[in-house]
């Protein structure tokens, strides 16, 4: 390498290989530090939760990201491109200043209860405003159905700040250890349980809370049909089929242990 | 000083095959003895006789025996380019391919450039019984496994000769005091050494001799080993091997 | 018992019977690493190469791999260069097979040379002249570059994926990977050419010697383009041996027609340009240096149906057949890309052993080879560990985005 030791000697057709070499090695080892530093970046900023659940997202089959106005038909066809994040979509700011969405009406179908006074994230949970300004989120008739008896339930402890999307509480059954996604940004400070009222209740990190992102009113009837067929479809031809008139069971695992409930789970609440 | 180009001109019709350079080159570099079970294919022998025959039955067949080792290529040497850590090189003062045991990765792929299967490679570690120890050269460095060998035109014995000359005060050696150990064990003087650029040497009026050849002369290696033979047969051996049909 | 590292939406069998099909594989593996250290310990005595085969099966099958694994980097170059988004399909399994096939030729590679320790030499005293310089660069920069094509394959596993800082770090690699496909490819296009151009320069081997362009000898060139062929028949082959072993679709029937396209397209060109290749050889280069291309072929066993099978049946036939597949599917597909690998395997045998095998001057003999069963058994241990490393990747990570869709019943 070093001129005249062992008969070394630089040559132009040597350093145009070596330089190529070490260009190519440059880029390489630049892009991969760009892309840790990038990524440092976000974490230190706190993106890490946001970034994830859109890296989840991408992973998802397209006709599990319709966008929520095709359920309502208002679109004919329109993939989610936010991450199910309304907050930050333009086409949904600009539709709802234009059609605002019906009021919402309590509903029962296939026996899951949908009370009016709730707004219902797409990963199968809802959020309820408190007059104080807190937020008060559970699970889902239909997750409900879906998880049945549960093995254990863990609760993020008081303090313990949520992002929308990201992991809220962790459900462990069937051997299985699944985290169910909070529909909203904010910080824990209080446990509830499933006997209770409520699984969390949590202060949210903005005030007015920012919850365009959760489905109500009129659209929450539409959204909850589809699913039922997608859970159907899912679990096919382990159920009997959930024609009109069926009510769903208590415990849909126990009445159907051959289906491969995580699999399901996963699918349903955007946590594959 | 005038760069040299040392040669050969090595005379078929006189070889008969005893192989004593063979002998005298193996004891020369420090050829190790090989495994037991090592073959013709397998050993190591930079100096080498092989057999030709003309291909005729009795009674018009003929034998001819060519000495091959390193040919020393000097044009397009071919084992020059391809080595991957340059641990080849001509000398431009003397002509002759050197080789860098300690640099060589034993990669092969010079033996595999090489058309004149002169390169051999130590398959083996070397290894001598006890008590043979004493019959090794000092002058000339054994190589370990897994490195690729050949040939150098004895290298050491040229070193030793610049050394007496330069002891001597004298800038140029004295032919006679260089002579690879092939050439001086040879019974029947086949193989003349000497620089083909030295007009009046006896190697360099032997190669432009009238039945000279040169092996593979079309590929363009420009060997500095010439070969003689007053046989035509033997002397169209400097063209391709032709194909041996196979029963 | 593993099922927590199983992605939840797919199915995979128990561990069990997992560790019943590693079993075979790691024995074989074992006995490889054995012979291995043989040759390591005792020195490459222990195969049967020799001075005339200098180069045995090992790097005829270092090189069929290579050959085999350019599906890593023509997919990659397909994909994030050229848009071809159903390649997304698949490219998780390219990039293993890729990384399976570099890393294994590089092991091998390590133990043929005589000196394995000595392997920084070439990087600290570089020849750039010599083609094996520029294939030992390359295919470094390269396997490093299948490395960090890797890693977010593996980040994606199903409880790293949970942890937000990998997740975030393979969003931004992820984001820059049409850097690394670049990059793959240009180094590729060096390296599968140098392979050829290995050969194509060995000036004192007129049966692998051939004129070409600047440094480069025209095999440099076919190198490239049989490799790009080749490449994405052996995608197609892998994925539907994997399905037929598995019993699950993992693909749809597009990406399958798309392999089929490119493949038999590329063969296509590559088996005309290597006729006008050996038409020039034949009547040229090779009388030019001495020797009537004939006389190559009288050589039993490497007869001139050698060079037919090479170029019609296991050239031309495939192209063909793989153009149909393209069309229809079916067995025309996987016919096609299996004579298709067999076609290139073999031109790289006749560019290893049957140029050594043919002696050059005229009283040196034909001579046969055999491995050892010490090349024989790393031979197996090569393909063991292929099997073994693509079996812990099919099982834990998602090599197949699609599987999830084709899996109808998740049941």
């Amino acid at each position: 390498m070093f001129p005249n030791v062992s008969g070394w000697s630089w040559t132009p057709l040597h350093v145009t290989f070596v330089t190529i070499f070490l260009t190519v090695a440059a880029v390489m080892a630049g892009t991969l530090l760009l892309a840790a530093w990038r990524a440092w970046r976000d974490v230190r900023r706190g993106r890490a939760e946001s970034i994830r659940w859109h890296s989840e997202f991408e992973d998802l089959p397209l006709a599990d990201r319709t966008c929520r106005h095709v359920l309502t038909n208002e679109f004919l066809h329109r993939t989610c491109d936010q991450g199910f994040d309304c907050r930050e979509c333009a086409t949904h700011a600009r539709w709802t200043e234009n059609h605002p969405a019906a009021a919402a009406v309590d509903f029962e179908v296939a026996g899951l209860k949908y009370p009016a006074d709730r707004m219902y994230h797409r990963g199968h949970t809802w959020v309820k405003v408190e007059d104080g300004g807190t937020l008060l989120i559970g699970p889902d008739a239909l997750s409900e159905r879906m998880f049945g008896r549960i093995g254990s339930l863990t609760l993020p402890a008081v303090g313990t700040t949520l992002h929308a999307c990201a992991p809220a509480w962790t459900i462990r059954s069937r051997g299985d250890t699944f985290r169910v996604l909070s529909p909203v940004d904010g910080e824990v400070v209080e446990q509830g349980g499933p006997e209770q009222a409520c699984y969390l209740r949590v202060r949210p990190s903005e005030h007015p809370p920012a919850l365009t992102h959760l489905l109500r009113g009129s659209e929450v009837r539409p959204w909850v049909l589809r699913e039922l067929e997608r859970l159907q479809l899912l679990v096919s031809p382990g159920l009997p089929s959930l024609a009109d008139g069926g009510v769903l069971a208590e415990d849909l695992p126990a009445m159907s242990p051959d289906v491969n409930w995580p699999a399901v789970w996963g699918q349903m609440l955007l946590e594959p | 000083m005038k760069p040299k180009r040392y040669g050969m001109v090595i005379d078929v019709d006189r070889c008969y095959g005893c192989g004593a350079c063979m002998v005298a080159c193996a004891v020369e570099n420090n050829v190790p003895p090989p495994q037991s079970s090592a073959s013709a294919r397998t050993g190591i022998t930079p100096m080498r006789v092989s057999e030709a025959r003309n291909g005729k039955a009795f009674p018009e067949s003929e034998l001819a025996f060519i000495p091959m080792m390193c040919q020393q290529c000097g044009e397009h040497t071919p084992c020059v380019s391809v080595c991957p850590q340059l641990a080849v090189d001509v000398d431009p003062n003397t002509g002759i391919v050197s080789q860098i045991p300690e640099r060589c990765l034993g990669c092969r792929y010079c033996m595999a450039a090489c058309p004149y299967h002169a390169r051999y490679f130590n398959w083996w570690d070397p290894q001598w019984p006890a008590g043979m120890e004493r019959t090794l050269n000092p002058e000339v460095a054994p190589r370990m496994r897994g490195v690729v060998e050949k040939c150098r035109f004895c290298h050491g014995r040229l070193q030793a000769a610049q050394s007496k000359a330069a002891a001597a005060g004298h800038k140029d050696i004295d032919p006679a005091d260089y002579v690879p150990a092939c050439a001086e064990a040879c019974p029947t003087g086949a193989i003349q050494f000497g620089d083909l650029l030295d007009a009046g040497s006896d190697v360099a009026q032997a190669a432009k001799g009238p039945n000279t050849f040169r092996l593979l002369e079309k590929i363009g290696t420009d060997s500095h080993v010439h070969y003689v033979s007053k046989r035509e047969w033997v002397r169209d051996m400097g063209g391709a091997a032709k194909g041996v049909k196979h029963g | 018992m593993d099922s927590a590292l199983i992605a939840r939406s797919v199915r995979r069998c128990s561990f069990g019977r997992f560790a019943l099909w590693l079993a075979p594989w790691l024995g074989v593996l074992g006995v490889g690493a054995w012979a291995l250290w043989l040759c390591l310990r005792y020195g490459l005595y222990q195969t049967n190469m020799d001075n005339r085969y200098v180069f045995g099966l090992w790097i005829f099958l270092d090189l069929s791999i290579i050959a085999l694994g350019a599906g890593a980097f023509f997919t990659g170059f397909l994909l994030y260069v050229m848009k071809k988004r159903e390649l997304k399909a698949v490219i998780g399994s390219a990039v293993v097979l890729g990384f399976i096939c570099y890393s294994a030729a590089m092991a091998l590679l390590a133990v043929d040379v005589g000196q394995p320790l000595r392997a920084w030499f070439t990087y600290w005293h570089p020849n750039a002249h010599s083609m094996l310089t520029e294939v030992t660069f390359c295919i470094t920069c390269y396997l490093t570059v299948l490395l960090i094509e890797y890693v977010p394959v593996i980040l994606k596993t199903r409880k790293l994926r949970q942890i937000p800082a990998y997740a975030v770090f393979e969003w931004e690699l992820h984001k820059l990977v049409p850097v690394f496909a670049l990059i793959g490819t240009l180094l590729s296009f060096f390296h599968q050419g140098s392979l050829g151009g290995l050969f194509g320069v060995l000036r004192g081997r007129p049966f692998a010697f051939r004129e070409g362009f600047a440094l480069w000898p025209s095999t440099f060139f076919l190198f490239i383009l049989s490799a790009a062929a080749v490449g994405p028949s052996f995608i197609l082959l892998t994925t539907w041996t994997v399905e037929k072993l598995t019993g699950r679709r993992l693909v749809k029937d597009d990406v399958y027609r798309l392999l089929c396209k490119v493949s038999g397209w590329l063969l296509l060109t590559y088996v005309g340009a290597k006729a006008v290749d050996t038409m020039i050889w034949i009547n040229a280069t090779a009388p030019r240096a001495g020797f009537e291309a004939y006389n190559f072929y009288l050589q039993k066993p490497f007869g001139p149906g050698t060079l037919m099978v090479e170029v019609l049946l296991l050239g031309l036939l495939p192209a063909l057949l793989l153009l149909r597949g393209a069309k229809e599917g079916g067995l025309a597909m996987i016919n096609g890309a299996a004579l298709a690998c067999a076609g290139i395997v073999l031109n790289r045998f006749v560019m290893t052993i049957q140029t050594l095998a043919l002696p050059t001057l005229p009283f040196d003999r034909f001579l046969w080879y055999v491995p050892s069963w010490q090349e024989n058994a790393a031979f197996g241990a090569m393909l063991a560990y292929g099997v073994i490393v693509y079996s812990f990747s099919y099982r834990y990570l998602i090599l197949f985005p699609q599987e999830k869709e084709l899996s109808r019943h998740v049941s």
